[in-house]
């Protein structure tokens, strides 16, 4: 006998991530889904992000790390709210990990909320956490080739940062091969080169943050 | 290894669905999933056998049908196949194409005994 099902795989996952969504709407947080290989800079852009809202917006950051709170104690610093998930196995953060994190965060104290993922280019981009948007970014080190092996990632990803362009001297990268392959793959995808450790490109990044808040907030409050 | 997620929601899924109408044993589960999806069917089937054990799906066969991606010109409305990430609209060259298809990942049907 054959029975008729029809139902998403992920629909546990994304009813979690529904709630969770609904949770920072009403609390006005922007929340971005940050994804990337390990070792790309994913912290050091925290950072470099929190010295750039500071006066502006509050940050807030749920960090997912698989064994280590090494990116939390580096962030401790900038005396932002931070809560450090260890996933222990997993390699990807899901939206019951976030909805966890969430009593540990006062979300009226934080207008942009940055979930820190786990190092990996293929298993975060499945799951949603209940983000407004995705960005990924890729390292100049790892390859301009990285959108077509892992296309689900950048066409799910609203902005690519395409990080440590001051590298570009060493390797073989080629910035417009990057460009192109994840156009290719997300003709909608934003783009914006930096050097978190040089400081280049933050500014952009920043007011990308800011102008994205201010889309939300001013939507809800024409709503 | 978002294989171990995936492969658990399907046996959450099939098995909730045969209890539902009274089956006793899955014998067939079919999957569709999307090229964008990235899965490894090898590493799924792995990861399904593991943990179908001791369920009333421990003997079924997990049949993958993985669909192209698909694209929709908003331009001119054309649906085709998108191949290699080419996001190119083949009818009027537009590169303002949705995709339609390639990301589902659902159980579409199980078979029972």
């Amino acid at each position: 006998m054959k029975i008729s099902v029809m139902t998403d795989i992920l629909q546990a996952n994304d009813r979690i991530a529904a709630v969770n969504r609904e949770i920072f709407d009403k609390h006005r947080n922007l929340v971005i889904n940050l994804m990337s290989s390990p070792g790309a800079g994913k912290t050091t852009l925290l950072e470099k992000t929190a010295e750039g809202l500071r006066g502006k917006l509050r940050l807030g950051v749920i960090a997912g790390d698989i064994e280590t709170s090494l990116d939390s104690e580096r962030l401790e610093r900038y005396k932002l709210p931070v809560v450090q998930l260890t996933t222990g196995s997993p390699c990807h953060l899901d939206a019951n990990m976030i909805a966890s994190a969430l009593p540990h965060l006062d979300l009226s104290q934080i207008d942009i909320l940055i979930v820190e993922n786990v190092g990996n280019l293929v298993c975060p981009a499945e799951f949603k956490v209940g983000e407004d948007y995705k960005v990924v970014m890729l390292s100049v080190p790892e390859g301009d080739d990285k959108p077509l092996k892992y296309p689900l990632m950048f066409r799910e990803s609203a902005l690519l940062l395409i990080n440590k362009i001051d590298l570009l001297k060493y390797t073989n990268f080629n910035l417009e091969a990057a460009r192109r392959n994840a156009v290719k793959v997300n003709p909608d995808l934003e783009i914006i080169e930096m050097s978190c450790t040089a400081g280049q490109g933050i500014e952009p990044w920043v007011a990308w943050l800011v102008e994205r808040y201010q889309r939300k907030i001013g939507k809800r409050r024409s709503a | 290894m978002h294989e171990m997620a995936i492969a658990k929601g399907i046996i959450d899924i099939a098995v909730a669905a045969a209890q539902k109408g009274g089956a006793q044993k899955i014998t067939r589960i079919n999957v569709v999933a999307g090229q964008l999806r990235g899965l490894v069917p090898l590493q799924l089937t792995y990861c399904f056998s593991v943990l179908a054990e001791q369920t009333i799906a421990s003997n079924a066969y997990l049949n993958l049908e993985i669909t192209p991606v698909k694209g929709r010109c908003r331009n001119c409305g054309e649906t085709f196949i998108v191949k290699d990430y080419q996001y190119v609209c083949p009818q009027c060259h537009s590169r303002d194409v949705q995709t339609v298809g390639g990301t589902e990942l659902r159980v579409r049907d199980i078979e029972v005994e």
